[in-house]
């Protein structure tokens, strides 16, 4: 993707990334988790806010700063570091609401050509069966892989 | 100093923190990974072929 990113500080396991949204509401830091879930190699992707005085993470809460689409690239990109460490990972990834769920459609649509150079990417129709990714289609939800070179 | 624009795929990490990986332990993004064990019981994982 050829949209300006921002710097992330990643954890020792190569499953948490921390970076901060600058944007018209101040500099807003940011939380991505890669979580196991009960098959090996399959992982959920979650983010969110972070609540510098609570430390708590809200992945239902609308930032508004303005920056939406660098930090959708932001946490896209994630996903190499990620999968380099872990090649073999499937990532599942859903919004905390629907809205959302379709705003990553928008992002995947919008730069699916790229993606797809380097991830095998499917769609969950009506959480009953996986397709792969088309534009214009509406998903649940989304599963990648990074491809093998 | 000039700030740089990275458009590359990878992000650029500042630093390595381990600290960070304590929210692995936290329960955090519950109910996503619910719905994710759920879906892989119920539908299982695509035929990744490549």
């Amino acid at each position: 993707m050829k949209i300006e990113k921002y710097p992330v500080i990643i954890g020792a396991t190569s499953m948490v990334f921390e970076f901060t949204s600058e944007g018209i509401r101040g500099g807003i830091p940011k939380l991505v988790i890669y979580s196991a879930t009960h098959l090996h190699n399959f992982y959920n992707l979650g983010f969110g806010d972070k609540n510098i005085i609570s430390g708590q993470i809200d992945d239902e809460v609308i930032t508004n700063n303005g920056d939406s689409e660098k930090v959708l690239a932001t946490v896209a990109a994630t996903l190499y570091t990620f999968t380099d460490k872990f090649p073999e990972a499937m990532v599942f990834v859903t919004g905390s609401t629907k809205a959302r769920t379709r705003l990553y459609r928008i992002g995947i649509t919008n730069n699916l050509e790229e993606i797809q150079e380097d991830f095998e990417i499917f769609g969950l129709v009506g959480e009953k069966a996986w397709r792969p990714f088309q534009k214009q289609t509406a998903f649940d939800a989304f599963l990648v892989k990074r491809k093998k070179k | 100093m000039k700030k740089t624009k990275n458009t590359d795929k990878k992000p650029t990490i500042l630093k390595v923190d381990k600290s960070l990986d304590k929210y692995l332990n936290k329960g955090l993004f519950k109910d996503k990974i619910d719905k994710a064990n759920d879906v892989l019981k119920k539908v299982g994982i695509p035929d990744f072929s490549k």
